[in-house]
């Protein structure tokens, strides 16, 4: 069988619908990321071992935009008394898409330390990052920002 | 590379029961791990990989570091004033490095 000139452009066709689905443009991601909420819970759940609950209480400020992801400033704050015995123990921040996906955790002492705290981290590219905040009474409290980085921070 | 400088900006007086705020920086490169050098070997990783900061001997607040906090750390962060005494900040490098800075708090 010979090929003819339309079977030609068919395969054409089909080929690069199937390239453009392999490769969904950049702006896509936030809308994936927004219907993926439950993907963020799954990653913390197999991380910690444990179900974070979605909460108010954690303050995640981070830029909406950044021009370089090699020094995107975070502040962090969580609304506790930080007494005996009702404190935030530990914070830890996730970036998933990050080659490596564990950015820090910080370590709060009930009566001696308020749960505040600021820094720079690197970001390889846009993405929600995620802070997840564990209680003295073992809950786990999670929030999340979206931050639009312009540059790849992690090379 | 010049040798890591740590600094911190704390305030030396403080009345019993007021939160102060901490700011501290080290001149460090957290190299990654990920980077290759021009042959394309891995450059090893170093990174200040713990930060802690004790008050008259107790440790108030620490900080576990990974790959994605920036290069030349900053770190900022809060403590209530209970008493008079030593600050002791510490950073900790990887292969068992360290750097360490120290500061009298004055509580009335």
């Amino acid at each position: 069988m010979s090929l003819t000139r339309r079977d030609m452009l068919m395969a054409a066709c089909v080929g690069s619908a199937a390239l453009a689905s392999a490769f969904p443009s950049p702006g896509s991601a936030r809308a994936q990321d927004d219907t993926a909420q439950d993907d963020t819970i799954d990653l913390i759940e197999r991380l910690t071992g444990q179900t974070p609950t979605l909460s108010d209480r954690l303050h995640l400020v981070m830029p909406a935009v950044f021009p370089t992801g090699y020094t995107v400033p975070m502040d962090l704050d969580i609304d506790s008394p930080m007494t005996a015995d009702d404190h935030v123990r530990r914070i830890r921040v996730f970036a998933p898409q990050n080659p490596l996906i564990e950015v820090a955790s910080f370590n709060f002492v009930p009566q001696r330390s308020i749960a505040r705290v600021s820094t720079r981290i690197r970001l390889a590219k846009p993405q929600y990052v995620v802070a997840v905040a564990e209680m003295n009474d073992g809950m786990l409290l999670m929030t999340k920002t979206f931050v639009d980085v312009a540059t790849n921070g992690c090379i | 590379m010049t040798a890591p400088k740590p600094r911190v900006l704390v305030p030396s007086a403080a009345a019993k029961g007021e939160v102060i705020r901490v700011k501290t920086i080290i001149s460090h490169q957290m190299e990654t791990g990920l980077r290759h050098d021009a042959q394309g070997q891995v450059i090893p990783r170093k990174i200040i990989n713990r930060f802690v900061c004790r008050y008259a001997g107790v440790v108030v607040f620490s900080m576990d570091l990974h790959e994605a906090i920036s290069a030349n750390p900053f770190i900022e962060f809060y403590l209530r004033a209970t008493e008079s005494g030593r600050l002791e900040f510490i950073w900790e490098e990887d292969g068992g490095g360290g750097y360490q800075l120290e500061h009298q708090l004055a509580v009335a």
